[in-house]
């Protein structure tokens, strides 16, 4: 992200303050107009901008790029991102600098819960503690892109629907791709097996790094597991969704929209050493037993971190 | 070396007239021959117009004679204009190719065939490659009458190009046409009061302006490639900010209502979308273009948000003289 965009004021932040002045303008017995005028004139200078920002991004005039990733939105996320990474998780990363600060790198990484909070963790971890911050991209399973709202906020995020094409252009361009190579096993496994990494497909990621030269970068999320945790599923539900599974947690759906508010557990990221397949030569994507067996690989690397982070991790919630 | 004589049918409609009046001034084309039932779009100076209907089987009487080497087929039609039956569309877009394809068997000074195709063959998936590339036209089913209409025309002009290896077929797969003259679905879409959109959706839309639609077509007959080529501008836009880029307010409509809610639209004939644009406005589409930049060697004057803007510049001005 380059420092003239990060200069930039988001929207977000002072409308709070707009509203709390137009609040006390109007207990103070003032009319609309007028405390909406003094509403104005209070706001400092940097929120004056960030209503020029707004009205800019209403007359169109904000960039996105050619994947559709709005660089704005991303900034103007950030707070809230950030108060769900030091507040609600309490998340403590582990070897961000390992990522490769510059060129394509495949972040592998375990799955868990429907919503791919996972992945924003990650990128958020990448953009704050990483030494030169990148924004991975990263591939979300395919259904999301049905859903209203969810496809719209997974894309200006950097989400891109989970197609192997998607993620060998990514690459090509030389960017940083996070996948889940679980897809939804990950997402819809039962609380029993929270802590349990399934099967990796058909080793389809590492054909991509093979075929382009990316060094795979396994990452240990342990955490996720609980936010939403899985007691049951309602293949009605999920008939009438159109979701490949319908989730039944204690909140969800019994509360409603309120229900997929997460749990507040405790977060761990493990970024593990960087796995340079460059010597395998992009020929080797057609060697099946070669892929399976770095795939196993990955798997066994990834698992183990798990396991280790579960531990130095301590009580799941408090 | 002789001219080159060229033949382009829809030679009525916006794109093919002004296909025609280029060629006119082009110095190494002889003859221009313009095949429609309607008459051309603005004046043309030495296109000799043949009215004849594409679905007329006697299509090779009328071309065997005019010996040309090279054929635009520019009469898809990509969306039933007013009073005219999804029936008839199907029609002139299938059968009509099949008759110029069998009038291309007896010209036998043929070399060339540029085929003004459509890239809504790929359809609009939530799940896609963000970038479709040439091969991938079977990744999922046809899904509308207009897919599986483009589907039969690029097969038959495939299977005539197997046939025939002296004559090279190039399929451009066009993105939607966006720019101050053309009247496309899309360019009426955006001049709509209100504009309806899918609720909660913001998908990725490509389009290419009007001039580079003319000029990859004219690239594409000085230097055509076999196969199929998508043509489209640099980059994509998000719905969201091509409509604000528009002035125009959206009427967000949930996606189980939309085709009821439209519906109701078309019977009050103030909008009319073909369930390709539908589904294009809920999921968007992007194609590569590399082939069109390598093989054809043509790069387009305008990116994706540039041709926008043109539109809207254009229309602004449009607007002025108007009043």
């Amino acid at each position: 992200m380059s420092p003239a965009a990060r200069s930039q004021p988001s929207p977000v932040g002072p409308v709070i303050d707009f509203l709390r002045a137009l609040r006390t303008g109007l207990d103070g017995g003032d009319g609309l107009p007028a405390s909406l005028g003094g509403a104005v004139l209070a706001l400092p200078r940097d929120a004056r901008e960030s209503l020029d920002a707004v009205a800019r991004r209403l007359g169109g005039r904000y960039p996105e790029d050619d994947w559709g990733f709005d660089e704005e939105f991303a900034e103007a996320a950030l707070p809230l991102l950030e108060f769900m990474y030091d507040r609600w998780w309490r998340v403590q990363s582990d070897g961000v600098e390992r990522v490769p600060a510059h060129g394509r790198a495949l972040l592998v990484a375990n799955h868990a819960g429907i919503l791919p909070w996972d992945g924003t963790m990650m990128g958020v971890a990448l953009m704050r503690e990483h030494p030169l911050p990148r924004t991975p991209r990263f591939l979300v399973l395919n259904w999301a892109f049905e859903l209203p709202y969810v496809s719209v906020a997974m894309r200006k995020l950097g989400g891109v629907p989970a197609s192997p094409f998607n993620a060998m252009r990514l690459l090509e361009q030389d960017e940083l791709v996070a996948v889940f190579p679980e897809g939804v096993k990950g997402a819809g496994k039962s609380f029993r097996d929270r802590y349990r990494v399934q099967r990796f497909g058909r080793g389809g990621f590492v054909e991509i790094a093979l075929r382009t030269g990316a060094p795979i970068v396994p990452v240990a999320v342990v955490g996720s597991e609980e936010i939403h945790p899985k007691i049951g599923e309602s293949r009605l539900l999920a008939r009438l969704t159109g979701a490949p599974y319908f989730p039944v947690t204690p909140t969800f759906p019994l509360l409603g929209p309120l229900g997929i508010v997460p749990l507040p557990s405790r977060w761990r990221i493990e970024f593990g050493e960087p796995l340079d397949l460059s010597s395998f030569g992009p020929e080797a994507a057609a060697d099946r037993a070669a892929v399976l067996e770095i795939s196993d690989m990955v798997h066994a690397i990834i698992q183990r971190k798990v396991y280790e982070n579960l531990v130095k991790r301590g009580r799941t919630f408090v | 070396m002789p001219g080159r004589r060229i033949l382009i049918t829809g030679s009525g409609s916006y794109l093919g007239s002004a296909l025609a009046r280029a060629l006119e001034l082009d110095e190494s084309v002889e003859r221009v021959f313009g095949l429609d039932t309607r008459a051309p779009v603005g004046e043309l100076r030495s296109t000799e117009l043949i009215e004849a209907d594409i679905r007329d089987p006697g299509l090779a009487g009328v071309i065997g004679p005019t010996g040309v080497d090279t054929i635009v087929h520019n009469q898809i039609v990509r969306r039933p204009g007013p009073g005219m039956s999804a029936r008839r569309a199907h029609d002139i877009n299938v059968i009509g190719s099949l008759q110029l394809l069998a009038a291309c068997e007896q010209v036998s000074t043929l070399r060339t065939i540029v085929i003004r195709g459509s890239a809504g063959i790929y359809g609009a998936e939530p799940a896609a490659p963000q970038f479709f590339t040439e091969e991938m036209t079977q990744l999922y089913p046809l899904r509308t009458r207009f897919q599986r209409d483009v589907a039969e025309i690029e097969n038959l002009f495939g299977t005539f190009a197997r046939r025939h290896p002296a004559v090279t077929c190039t399929m451009l797969r066009y993105q939607h046409s966006i720019g101050p003259s053309v009247r496309t679905e899309l360019t009426q879409y955006l001049a709509l009061p209100v504009v309806p959109t899918y609720f909660g959706f913001d998908p990725r839309i490509q389009v290419i302006h009007e001039a580079d639609a003319l000029d990859a077509l004219r690239a594409a007959v000085h230097r055509p490639v076999r196969g199929s080529v998508n043509v489209a501008a640099t980059g994509t836009i998000g719905l969201t900010r091509m409509i604000r880029l528009a002035g125009r307010p959206t009427l967000p409509i949930p996606a189980p209502l939309f085709a009821n809610a439209t519906a109701v639209g078309r019977r009050a004939g103030l909008l009319d979308f073909s369930p390709d644009f539908q589904r294009l406005l809920r999921y968007g589409r992007g194609v590569d273009t590399a082939r069109m930049r390598e093989g054809v060697g043509f790069t387009p004057r305008f990116s994706t948000a540039g041709a926008v803007e043109d539109y809207v510049a254009g229309r602004e001005a449009g607007q002025a003289v108007a009043a």
